[in-house]
């Protein structure tokens, strides 16, 4: 995890999400990442944990993630019983950015366990241990979620929610986009430009049989495909339409969308 | 006819580009032979014998003129019967919504536009006045198409008219109208109707829309009911003198289900802040089952996989490979069975995982007048509504959760009538589904009633600890002495009532045409969706469902 020490992830900072993140980093505050799958959360979060040289451990949570799935538990070896830290706990010993990606999947008895880390008590209760740990210098929590339908978004709890700096992300503007897709896939601007065009188009359709629109992430997929030699049209059939529908008539649609806004040659 | 159905599903590709650029739902579908590109505002329509590349230009400027407001009926009224006029405004304005879209457009279409005619104004308002001036403009291109102000003004003026139809429809419509309709036959759009049945409906529906849309003009928005003042005079004095000193809550039937009589409940008055005991007199009707047949039974959309992991119990397993804690017993035996020299289990922690099904659901499914009306494209809310909640209680019945459909309508508060399809001890079978089949829309809703008495059932009869009520409505909470903003605020607030009992609440409106803000006054905040139609219903349905149940159990606890 520490690997990318070397050079910084590539992240465009939109607004001032860096000094707020930085800021909050600083007074030991815990921050919440708002905005859709593939606009850019977990990139920037890495890019943040390079800045400030601290390790990253990231926790993807699922609705059957348990508190002993954070923070420990014992295991049995050999006649011996052996306690395990789990990776919030270990976060906490070694003062790492704790990155809790999709934080309402989480089971809500879990995510309690996060309250006296986030507030200015900074501390982690082991119940099983019996122990309360206090959080190394340069410990951060980062939790993450996708507001998404607008219902869900009062899952997190409020006494959750209240404990944390927010920080919202959104799609990047066109051009923008346009340099992020250029960087990570070395493809030529025309190429990019209609890509980001046609990603844009899709994200005005709101609702239109698609639970989420074109991510950054999967425009950069499709770039991807066209600097391997596939002709635009192609690659944003398999990168774009393929991973946003299964409905035949959207997909036929979103087929229509790609013909009017990709050249069908590569070059 | 096969190639036409050819064509049309060639078209209807497009729906998803033309939706992008109108920022809007937006369908394709083929004109006539002959006649130049139009949209009504919901459909647009092209020559499907031109070539892919008209056809684009073609949506492309009808999709960009609805995105910039071109067609906004403040405009399009004032082009009504004028088609040189719409002519010239289409030449201008065309131009400046295509530079408007200009960042969304495809490459191909951006030639279209011509920057000196697009900057000559800046705004529908503007292009309009450049088209009344007598400057010289010169023809739009062909693929601009046309503007047809009465075609577009047909939906606007029919969600109006029926707007009102929720309402209290005055008596005396009745001597106004054959003026009106004289005046209809002088239009000649009105021949339209006959030929081209797509889109616009048929020539008795535009009747019927001209017929209420007198109404609208009659009474410039009054409250409504106004004219039935007897109704509110005597609902005052009965509301002022306290009559009725008992006040029971909701959730305290018991033994208060008299045949015939119905159980009260109170309702809350928003005006003065207080509820009105022993308000609404709540009658459980049995529902007349159809004998056609029955709806089908199959899980029609997808949805047991969504609901399948909800509403299930933690249960402690023992013995398991992996868990949260070690299960002493199975340690110890393992412990054991080394120091006797045989090979222990593994399996020695206990994990905590769902299997036991705690859920009862209680759907609620609006019958009102109000969700008789078509919605977009041809079937009624009711229908969409109705096959949403027999996919949901198929779905829930077939995960071995307590489910039971109730449907709803009323009368004025001594009327609210829930039809129970299906109670929780009732079997699934072909009755239910001919009684679900035979509901027929009609009168008014209380919604507030109807959700009291269902989260009393729910409750009472439920049986688990878990309970969800799910109110399948168009949101137009309305009826005699219950006008919008008091409907809004006495359902919301019989939706807390419900929460606070620790039973979630969620609500669905399927094809619907409220808007999210009233939905949101109505449904407040419990989880709701608005969705168009009941196919996207398994999308909605695992967040909604489980943000629900959340809610409840923190309220539990």
């Amino acid at each position: 995890m520490n690997a990318t020490r070397a050079s910084r992830p590539y992240y465009v900072p939109i607004g001032n999400e860096e000094q707020v993140f930085k800021a909050a980093f600083r007074r030991g505050m815990a921050v919440v990442l708002k905005g859709p799958t593939g606009c850019g959360k977990t990139r920037f979060v890495e890019a943040m944990a390079h800045d400030l040289e601290r390790p990253l451990i990231t926790v993807a949570c699922h609705d059957d993630l348990t508190t002993a799935d954070l923070v420990g538990r014992f295991l049995l070896r050999g006649g011996e019983t052996e306690w395990v830290d789990g990776p919030l706990t270990r976060a906490v010993r070694e003062g790492a950015i704790c990155y809790l990606d999709e934080i309402v999947e989480a089971r809500q008895d879990t995510t309690v366990v996060i309250h006296p880390l986030a507030d200015h008590r900074r501390q982690l209760p082991v119940e099983r241990l019996g122990v309360t740990l206090d959080a190394a210098p340069g410990f951060c929590l980062v939790v993450s979620y996708n507001p998404g339908y607008q219902s869900v978004l009062k899952d997190l709890k409020d006494s959750t929610r209240q404990r944390m700096v927010a920080i919202e992300f959104g799609f990047p503007p066109a051009d923008v986009e346009e340099k992020i897709v250029v960087h990570e896939t070395d493809i030529d601007h025309q190429r990019a430009a209609e890509l980001v065009r046609f990603g844009q188009a899709i994200r005005r359709l709101e609702t239109a049989g698609l639970r989420e629109v074109a991510s950054t992430r999967v425009l950069i997929a499709a770039a991807g495909l066209i600097a391997e030699g596939l002709s635009p049209r192609e690659a944003a059939r398999a990168a774009v339409a393929g991973p946003l529908t299964d409905d035949p008539s959207v997909t036929s649609g979103l087929v229509a969308m790609i013909d009017a806004y990709l050249a069908d040659q590569s070059h | 006819m096969r190639s036409d159905e050819v064509d049309s599903g060639r078209l209807g590709r497009f729906g998803l580009l033309a939706s992008a650029l109108a920022g809007r739902a937006l369908q394709v579908a083929p004109s006539k032979p002959g006649e130049p590109p139009w949209t009504d505002g919901r459909m647009v329509f092209v020559d499907a014998d031109r070539s892919a590349r008209e056809q684009l230009e073609a949506l492309a400027v009808q999709a960009s003129l609805l995105a910039a407001g071109s067609l906004d009926p403040d405009v399009v009224r004032r082009l009504t019967r004028r088609p040189a006029l719409a002519r010239r405004y289409l030449a201008v304005e065309g131009h400046r919504a295509l530079a408007v879209n200009e960042p969304l457009l495809p490459m191909p279409v951006r030639s279209l536009i011509d920057c000196v005619i697009a900057a000559r104004g800046d705004s529908p308002a503007a292009s309009l006045t450049v088209a009344l001036s007598r400057e010289a403009i010169a023809d739009p291109p062909e693929n601009f198409g046309a503007i047809r102000a009465r075609r577009l003004l047909a939906p606007i003026d029919r969600a109006d008219a029926s707007s009102r139809t929720h309402e209290h429809v005055p008596r005396r419509q009745g001597n106004q109208m054959p003026v009106e309709l004289e005046e209809d036959e002088d239009d000649g759009t009105a021949a339209d109707s006959f030929s081209s049945p797509v889109g616009g409906g048929g020539a008795l529906g535009r009747l019927l829309q001209r017929m209420l849309g007198v109404v609208r003009q009659l009474d410039g928005g009054g409250p409504p009911g106004a004219d039935a003042p007897t109704h509110r005079t005597r609902a005052g004095i009965r509301g002022g003198n306290h009559a009725v000193v008992s006040t029971g809550m909701p959730g305290t039937l018991d033994e208060a289900v008299v045949e015939g009589r119905g159980t009260k409940y109170p309702e809350w008055d928003v005006h003065r802040r207080r509820y009105r005991p022993d308000w609404c007199t709540v009658q459980e009707v049995e529902p007349r089952p159809k004998d056609s047949a029955p709806l089908s039974m199959s899980d029609g959309y997808g949805l047991r996989r969504s609901l399948a992991r909800l509403g299930a119990g933690l249960d402690s397993c023992h013995r398991q490979v992996q868990g949260d804690d070690i299960d002493i017993d199975a340690a110890v035996e393992a412990r054991v069975d080394v120091m006797a020299g045989s090979t222990p289990d593994e399996a020695v922690y206990v994990d905590s995982l769902r299997r036991r099904r705690d859920l009862s659901v209680l759907l609620l499914l609006d019958v009102s007048g109000s969700v008789a009306e078509p919605g977009a494209t041809g079937e009624s809310v009711h229908e969409r509504q109705r096959a949403a909640a027999a996919a949901l209680m198929v779905a829930l019945h077939d995960l071995g959760d307590r489910v039971a459909l109730y449907a709803f309508h009323s009368q004025g508060r001594s009327a609210v009538h829930l039809a129970p399809v299906k109670r929780f001890d009732d079997d699934l079978d072909s009755l239910v589904m001919r009684r679900l089949r035979g509901l027929v829309p009609g009168a008014y809703s209380r919604l507030g009633a109807a959700i009291r008495h269902g989260a009393a059932v729910l409750e009472k009869r439920g049986g688990t600890s878990r309970r969800l009520l799910v109110v399948l409505s168009d949101g137009l909470a309305f009826d005699h002495g219950y006008e919008r903003v008091y409907g809004a605020a006495d359902a919301h607030r019989a939706l807390a009532e419900a929460r606070r009992q620790g039973t979630g609440c969620l609500c669905l409106s399927i094809g619907a045409s409220t808007d999210a803000e009233a939905l949101r006054r109505v449904f407040g905040s419990a989880a709701h969706a608005a969705i168009p139609r009941p196919e996207q219903l398994r999308h909605v349905i695992g967040p909604l469902f489980r943000s629900a149940l959340r809610c409840a159990e923190v309220r539990r606890r």
